[in-house]
């Protein structure tokens, strides 16, 4: 019989723990974004007839020669798209998140009963597929979709006379990510307004603070994790978005993501450029969750 | 080894492909008669065994609708292929979406392999070039001897019969009668007209709507296959003024392009005889137009090809035929108004009169000027390139 309680010693143990999931990441995460990097400085290449040297050429393509008057005006297209794409994408996410904090508010402060039924209301929709779900939007919005059949037997507009900007326009675009990500924004703000001691609150009021300054002083600040994870939530996967812009956007609303699925397996077999875009992506995300680890860990009472 | 750089790269592409045009060129003038599988540089191909030996497992990247009869992925009524389902049964058939040329091409060239593919004329020495293909024994295609001599020759490469041509048909502009003024619909320029922005939507094609714009600029190219940097360089500024009138890019006929004609979306676009005759029997042929260009339309072949290293040639053949044949090339025909190849195909036997003359369908003569029919482009990788900074401006 072995002793109660005797343990393998914790490194080795902590080792083997590690490794299945470390294997797994090397070899799907680390592997692919070195072969990548290779793409991107011309050691691979997937041209025929061409030798692969190391070569900064293609960064040199992606970088603007000449800045125009705004940063989205450059000679680069790949470089306009780029920032273009993280403009709107900043946009859609602080959409999101003030769409998301008053639900995750009555998530967590106005309903106590019903609170799993509704928990599960909001996670309804992931019960089906992200790309039906945007079909389905895709029927909704298009000239002769819901909408607009609403519109015309309203008689709010004449008939077969459809408001167009409502697909293939940034508005569809957007609403489309917005409606995907507000359970995803709503929920960390949800948990973290959870764990704010009510004592806290009733504090404030006995204190004199009415409703309004406790929630600005108390309820907000102790939420803000919960927002910046939240709005992290939508800003880091909407940057390489694709298939959204691609189902209900228009030529207007070409995302970097749609650039780089194009460079690789599109019309433009450019797979060092697209490896470039995909590597400034990667960079540019990475330092995105560094910047926003730092304000996770934060404290914001200080 | 001295590094090849992009340009150089290009450059010698370019090279290559002018002299394949010269080659193309003399094929064009000599018409030889289709069957013959030996030529001058090639030898022979034969594939020994018996297909039974081989496994019946065929994966072929196929445009959507063309599957083969009796299989499930066949939803539009086309029977061509029934013969091979009825031999060898449908189970065996796997379909990839062809997407377009330029995609498949760029599939292939990343590593994926299939058994067939039904690949367009100007495409063929593409996959030629990069080894991605095996030729064909046409001694094993009882109906290729029936095929026009000037579409099967463009399949002949070296002196092997490396694609099988099928169906033609052209490229152009359909519209909305009702919608479109008559004076507006005289050529491509419809697609550039103001007075229709977000009402029309231009193929997400590669290489053809920089073809297009070859048409158009001012001056226009002089060889829109065959663009020259500043000729590419105007279609480029072209195609992007162009941009913001588009409702969207259509990446596939029935997923986005057709629904969106119908439902009145759009009214203008790049299409296909077949779009045509969706739209036409859908809305009514009152309301629908498919445009014959002042600058000329747009045309083209499209075949098969074997892809390499396939471990089942002979079923692969026998899959070939049974779209070749001539009672699959009428269903082909009647059901989405375009030509074939097969030359005992006759006007008579397209029941749709009127749609026959319209769209010249069972008359090959209709390729030739002002028709522009689509050939290799030896500079395809600038092409692509154009079309991927156009759709990022």
């Amino acid at each position: 019989m072995t002793p109660a309680g005797r343990r393998l010693p914790p490194r080795l143990g902590q080792g083997w723990l590690v490794a299945p999931p470390a294997a797994y990441l090397f070899a799907l995460l680390i592997f692919p974004i070195v072969l990548i990097g290779l793409y991107s400085v011309f050691l691979r290449t997937n041209l025929t007839g061409v030798v692969a040297v190391f070569s900064f050429q293609d960064w040199g393509r992606f970088f603007p020669a000449s800045w125009g008057e705004l940063p989205w005006r450059t000679s680069s297209p790949f470089w306009n798209t780029f920032v273009r794409s993280m403009g709107v994408t900043v946009v859609i996410a602080l959409a999101t998140t003030a769409l998301a904090y008053p639900l995750a508010y009555f998530l967590a402060f106005g309903t106590r009963r019903r609170r799993s039924l509704l928990l599960l209301v909001v996670l309804a929709p992931f019960f089906t597929s992200f790309l039906l779900r945007v079909l389905a939007w895709q029927v909704m919005l298009r000239a002769n979709g819901v909408f607009n059949s609403a519109l015309w037997e309203l008689h709010l507009r004449p008939h077969g006379e459809p408001v167009s900007w409502l697909i293939n326009t940034w508005f569809s675009v957007g609403l489309v990510l917005a409606y995907a990500w507000v359970p995803f924004v709503a929920l960390p703000i949800f948990v973290s307004m959870e764990r704010i001691d009510r004592r806290l609150l009733e504090a404030a009021h006995d204190l004199g603070a009415g409703r309004l300054t406790a929630f600005r002083k108390v309820t907000f600040p102790l939420s803000l994790p919960g927002v910046v994870a939240g709005f992290v939530f939508v800003l880091i996967p909407t940057t390489g978005e694709f298939v959204t812009p691609q189902l209900v956007g228009g030529p207007g609303t070409y995302m970097f993501g749609q650039a780089i699925q194009d460079l690789f397996v599109g019309t433009a077999s450019d797979w060092n450029y697209g490896a470039v875009l995909a590597v400034w992506l990667t960079v540019v995300v990475g330092l995105l969750m560094a910047l926003s680890g730092r304000a996770l860990t934060m404290d914001p009472r200080r | 080894m001295e590094r090849l750089d992009r340009r150089d790269f290009l450059r010698g592409m370019a090279g290559l492909g002018g002299a394949a045009l010269l080659t193309g060129c003399g094929a064009e003038s000599g018409l030889k008669a289709a069957g013959a599988s030996t030529g001058a540089t090639g030898r022979p191909v034969h594939y020994p065994g018996q297909v039974g030996a081989e496994p019946d497992h065929l994966v072929i990247a196929e445009w959507p609708g063309y599957e083969a009869g009796g299989t499930k992925a066949q939803t539009y009524g086309l029977t061509a292929g029934r013969a091979y389902t009825r031999r060898f049964g449908a189970s065996g058939l796997t379909y990839a979406d062809y997407g377009n040329d330029d995609k498949n091409l760029n599939k292939m060239r990343a590593g994926e392999r299939f058994d067939l593919l039904h690949p367009c004329v100007d495409y063929v020495q593409d996959y030629v070039d990069a080894g991605l293909v095996e030729p064909f024994e046409t001694d094993l295609l009882p109906s290729f001897d029936r095929l026009y001599p000037q579409f099967a020759d463009r399949g002949s490469l070296n002196g092997r019969q490396y694609w099988i041509p099928w169906d033609w048909g052209f490229g152009s502009v359909m519209y909305r009668k009702d919608k479109v003024a008559e004076a507006d619909a005289r050529g491509w320029e419809l697609m550039w007209n103001e007075r229709y922005a977000g009402k029309i939507s231009m193929w997400d094609g590669g290489s053809t709507p920089v073809m297009v714009a070859g048409l158009l600029t001012d001056p226009p190219a002089q060889d829109i296959f065959h663009q020259t940097s500043d000729e590419l360089e105007r279609s480029r500024q072209l195609l992007i003024q162009q941009k913001p009138l588009n409702k969207f890019y259509w990446t596939s006929e029935y997923g986005d392009m057709q629904p969106a004609f119908k439902s009145g979306d759009i009214w203008i676009t790049y299409a296909w005889p077949a779009d045509y005759k969706a739209m036409g029997d859908a809305l009514g042929y009152d309301k629908v137009a498919y445009m014959t260009p002042s600058q000329g339309k747009l045309a083209w072949v499209c075949g098969f090809m074997m892809g390499k290293g396939t471990q089942s040639p002979l079923h692969a053949h026998a899959y070939v035929e049974s779209f070749i044949s001539l009672a699959a090339s009428a269903n082909l025909v009647n059901l989405f108004a375009y030509g074939s190849s097969n030359a005992s195909v006759t006007p008579a036997m397209v029941k749709d009169g009127r749609l026959a003359r319209e769209l010249d369908i069972g008359n090959p003569e209709a390729f030739g000027p002002p028709v522009h029919v689509e050939r290799h482009i030896p500079n395809r990788a600038e092409y692509q390139e154009v079309w991927a900074e156009v759709k990022a401006s």
